[in-house]
């Protein structure tokens, strides 16, 4: 058992007897036994119910004062019942705490569901009503005889009585005059809140509201009546207890509609019309949420076309839930904070409409894979241009302008040959050279596009040959001996081959190794150097056209690159 | 008579070829340049009566550049080449200003006093 639920348990027990004490007290009163069976009916269940809710809603969300303060209505409601003892001290000391509860109720109220007073006026108020029910009131006990014509006249004489003079009929009237005008106050208060509250608020709202706020009224009632009729009065409060019994059971109701009652409502919205985020909307009392759909293989939230959305950050004023299936994630729901005030709605409404979510998901997966395709097809088109481009330029400015030169070269030397057959022999010499690097270049251009060795021999030979021509010592640690499909083949060598490139160029490393490998019907492809680390797989176009061939191919590629601890290109491609 | 001729190319290997072809064909090289730019500087510095102008250029492009060179009245005659086919460039060498286009393979003197006459 934890801490928290083990004092909660004491604060229950305590309770329990402080009520049994007041059952005691209501027993054995003679002044007070005409109105016993009124007492006896209404006295503890307000206590109990004030402090049983109080602790459900401590138990939920210890953070918040609210719980704490429900419960401390229903400790102050039996502290008043110490007024009907027969014993004039203990009498006294009942009557003096009697308006307690009614300081704390209010605090309560202004304190939901946030757990703490927001707002000056509301602060005030509270301060008022504090200083009105434990202060002004029992001065005002201090002027006024207890027993006889101002007060009843079964009760006990008033022990702590100063005087009774004109004294203590001001002292309550001043005291009445602050009380009405407080409780108007926070009436006003409360229907300000409701009117300025979100749907999902006002949910949270609604019960504690109506019945706290007429309880106030009623109660502010009472104390203008009394001025015209006594008979009146005790009536008007006879009827503000019984509605006041309504607070806690309100709120329990609250609490009960929400999270049960919800989850069934989903399910019938569900049943009725499939659609899934009205159902929720309609479930949780906020027409406001948002799903998002997450795909476990890219690692983001989708929306229901599939395309990628990002949560709001908890200080966005949105707030998230996310929601499992089968222990795993499905979807999240964006809502209004205030729905959080009811802890398990989002997510009781959530599970229950959560085989229809995860339909949703593999829908949104679906689209998000069509989206996926269509961009990457575009890519795939791009970099096909990008790349005949690039060769028409190699070709251009490498082979063709040597050819251009050599033809011009061997021009010069026939017309020199008769004259100055050594200058000739020179310009051939020059010839030979600018030939053998034409065909060098024509040779690297044909590997580029598609390196023979591969086609005819395989992977191993065709990366031995990529490791040999790298600029730094590469180990070839493992390659399939067997021949992959020919796509396979292309996309793992291609990875290599930009991995290298990349490498000599940008990590600073002093050797690389590759490895293929096939494990479960893929080919997995790394490539690892000791260099600088901190390559950004988004920077170079050379990885985005990689990452799209190896999309043609369902397969993926990821980059793990530390700054400082070496790169590793790791490629994971289905064999087919 | 020894026409002078500014040689505006990219390529290191064809400006020196050329300028050792039109030597021996009794042109005198006054200069060479590897982009636009320097080859506007050298034409303005150094007065040539013939510029020969690579189309393809880091900088800016060969039309670009006989435009400007052909905008004053007693600027240098222009013979455009390229190492890719004239027909490549349909009607941009008759509107660039300049006197004609040889392909950088056929490059000769013969054919450079044909269109500079």
């Amino acid at each position: 058992m934890t801490s928290l639920r083990r004092a909660l348990l004491g604060i229950g027990v305590a309770g329990f007897a402080a009520g049994l004490v007041a059952i005691a007290l209501v027993l054995t009163s003679d002044w007070s036994r005409d109105d016993r069976t009124a007492n006896l009916a209404l006295g503890p269940v307000i206590g109990w119910a004030f402090i049983t809710a109080g602790l459900i809603a401590w138990w939920r969300r210890p953070e918040n004062r609210f719980g704490s303060l429900m419960t401390l209505v229903g400790f102050t409601w039996f502290a008043g019942a110490l007024a009907l003892s027969d014993t004039p001290g203990v009498f006294i000391a009942g009557v003096m705490l009697g308006a307690i509860p009614f300081g704390v109720l209010i605090h309560m109220l202004l304190a939901f569901p946030a757990g703490q007073v927001e707002g000056r006026w509301a602060r005030v108020f509270v301060a008022v009503a504090y200083f009105d029910v434990a202060v002004l009131g029992p001065i005002a006990i201090l002027f006024s005889q207890t027993h006889g014509e101002n007060g009843c006249d079964d009760c006990p004489s008033n022990p702590l009585l100063i005087a009774n003079s004109g004294v203590g009929d001001v002292l309550f009237l001043i005291y009445g005059v602050v009380a009405v005008f407080g409780l108007i106050g926070v009436a006003v208060i409360l229907a300000r809140r409701w009117r300025a509250a979100s749907p999902a608020l006002r949910r949270t709202l609604g019960a504690l509201y109506l019945t706290g706020g007429a309880t106030m009224l009623l109660t502010a009632l009472t104390f203008v009546t009394d001025i015209a009729s006594h008979t009146v009065a005790i009536a008007l409060n006879a009827v503000s207890v019984v509605v006041l019994a309504t607070v806690p059971f309100a709120f329990l109701l609250g609490l009960l509609r929400t999270s049960l009652a919800r989850a069934g409502a989903v399910s019938e919205v569900l049943t009725r019309s499939g659609d899934v985020r009205g159902a929720l909307a309609e479930g949780v009392g906020d027409p406001t949420i948002e799903l998002a759909y997450w795909l476990p293989e890219r690692k983001t939230y989708v929306d229901r076309d599939g395309r990628t959305m990002d949560l709001p950050e908890p200080s966005s004023g949105r707030a998230v839930t996310r929601i499992e299936h089968d222990g795993r994630c499905v979807a999240a729901i964006v809502h209004d904070p205030a729905l959080n005030e009811q802890p398990g709605l989002v997510k009781a409404a959530g599970a229950a409409a959560a085989l229809a979510l995860e339909n949703e998901r593999l829908e949104a997966e679906l689209r998000a894979r069509v989206e996926e395709l269509q961009a990457s097809r575009a890519r795939i088109v791009q970099v096909g241009l990008a790349e005949r481009r690039r060769l028409e330029r190699d070709l251009h400015d490498g082979a063709q302008q040597r050819l251009v030169a050599l033809r011009l070269q061997l021009r010069l030397a026939r017309d020199r040959a008769g004259k100055d057959p050594s200058a000739a022999q020179q310009m051939l010499d020059g010839a030979m050279t600018e030939l053998d690097e034409a065909l060098a270049e024509l040779r690297e251009l044909a590997r580029g596009i598609h390196p023979a060795v591969l086609a005819d021999r395989g992977l191993e030979p065709a990366l031995s040959a990529l490791a040999g021509r790298a600029p730094l010592p590469v180990e070839v640690r493992s390659a399939p001996e067997e021949r992959l499909p020919a796509p396979v083949e292309a996309a793992a060598y291609f990875v290599v081959a930009e991995a290298l490139t990349n490498v000599a160029r940008y990590a600073q490393a002093s050797r690389a190794s590759v490895a293929v490998e096939r494990r479960n019907g893929h080919a997995v492809v790394e490539v690892r150097d000791d260099g600088v680390g901190g390559a950004d797989p988004a920077r170079g176009t050379g990885l985005i056209g990689l990452q799209d061939r190896l999309a043609a191919l369902d397969g993926r590629l990821e980059v793990e690159s530390p700054t400082g601890g070496g790169t590793v290109v790791r490629a994971d491609i289905p064999c087919g | 008579m020894t026409p002078t001729v500014l040689i505006v190319d990219d390529h290191a290997t064809f400006r020196l070829t050329a300028r050792l072809l039109l030597e021996s064909e009794g042109f005198r090289v006054v200069g060479e340049a590897e982009d636009g730019m320097t080859a506007l500087r050298k034409a303005r510095e150094l007065g040539p009566e013939l510029v020969l102008l690579d189309v393809n250029l880091p900088d800016t492009d060969g039309f670009d550049v006989a435009a400007r060179l052909t905008g004053s009245e007693d600027g240098p005659m222009i013979v455009l080449t390229s190492s890719r086919d004239g027909a490549d460039f349909g009607p941009l060498i008759e509107r660039s200003g300049a006197r004609g286009f040889i392909p950088k393979a056929e490059l000769s003197g013969e054919r450079l006093r044909a269109l500079t006459g």
